[in-house]
């Protein structure tokens, strides 16, 4: 056993000095999300001066600050913009977006439409919480289960694979922060597939469950992931949908 | 029920934990296939408890415990490969 040693850990030369420890919480899936991802680009031998990873705000923003890879942190709203506008003036790099529910779906879904339109190669990682934590643990548009203590949430969450699937997505997938091994096999196939990939991340988020009224931590919440969610490769987009008393649909599900 | 043993071999890993990385979230504990992990009674310099290696010998350097924590705090290398001799169900 290895001792208060820094930068021993074998994938610690892409990380930034005295990044570790991170500003998350305990247990909280972006900290897996972002292991996994560096683990991928080490195991496909990608050429690390032609990767960009773009980010925006919130927890998730914090992932460019981390990486000592190609990485713009941008203002609210405008992590897809800047990552559009960096991969049509180089296009021989790979770009990759960290976004959370706000930067995709609340208020910078007009971005997402129009790159899905353009047709650009990205590949979206999109880690959803169902929460936002800075803003007070408000609901967001992917929130769907009713809580009581601080607003409550009368309606369906949002369906992302589909909209990803009718915006012009060529690679729609969903994980588990679980499920790592499946989700590097997605990284490392949309890292290839020229076109718009996403991948959306469902993330066990420590504060989602201080808010809903129970006592529980992280583990709780893998444990919920691990009893809750079937696998179904090419599950039409429609059938989607996260409800309350519903098994979580995962899988691969548009591949062209 | 035995194995066939001829010339079957099973990798033998071996655990580095950096304890004053972990945050004490458990994942490592709970999802490792083999059992070779638990969390011990003492705290790190944030007050968290780590993990220990319980079962030294069991582990096979399937790697789930490296990908699974957020903070960058244990990982396995592989030591050598021991033949398996006898497997009963």
């Amino acid at each position: 056993m290895i001792e208060n040693i820094e930068g021993t850990h074998p994938i610690d030369s892409l990380l930034r000095e005295g990044s570790i420890p991170f500003v998350w919480c305990p247990g909280c899936g972006i900290g897996t999300v972002v292991n996994t991802f560096v683990e991928t680009l080490e195991k496909v031998k990608i050429d690390l001066g032609k990767v960009c990873v773009s980010s925006g705000i919130g927890c998730t923003g914090k992932v460019a600050d981390y990486l000592k890879i190609n990485c713009c942190n941008e203002s609210h709203d405008n992590a897809i913009k800047c990552a559009v506008k960096f991969k049509l003036e180089n296009p021989e790099t790979k770009v990759v977006v960290f976004l959370n529910d706000a930067d995709f779906i609340a208020s910078g879904a007009d971005d997402f439409i129009e790159a899905g339109k353009k047709g650009v190669e990205l590949l979206v990682i999109y880690i959803n919480n169902f929460i936002y934590i800075i803003s007070e643990c408000k609901v967001t548009p992917t929130t769907p289960f009713v809580r009581t203590l601080d607003d409550e949430n009368l309606e369906l969450p949002f369906n992302i694979p589909h909209l990803a699937k009718l915006c012009g997505a060529r690679y729609v997938a969903r994980w588990t922060t679980l499920h790592v091994r499946r989700l590097m096999y997605s990284i490392t196939d949309a890292l290839e597939n020229p076109g718009l990939a996403v991948i959306e991340v469902i993330s066990p988020c420590l504060m989602y469950y201080a808010t809903d009224g129970k006592i529980g931590e992280t583990i709780d919440r893998m444990r919920f992931f691990h009893n809750n969610t079937v696998i179904k490769h090419g599950e039409p987009t429609e059938n989607l949908d996260i409800r309350l008393q519903d098994k979580i649909i995962m899988g691969r599900f548009v591949d062209k | 029920m035995k194995f066939f043993n001829n010339g079957m071999k099973t990798p033998c890993g071996e655990i580095h934990i950096v304890k004053d990385r972990c945050k004490g979230c458990g994942f490592c504990v709970t999802y490792c296939p083999m059992d070779v992990l638990e969390l011990s009674d003492e705290f790190n310099t944030k007050g968290y408890h780590f993990p220990e290696v319980k079962n030294p010998e069991n582990c096979i350097n399937c790697g789930l415990c490296e990908m699974l924590c957020p903070d960058f705090a244990i990982w396995s290398t592989l030591k050598e490969e021991k033949e398996v001799i006898e497997v009963l169900t």
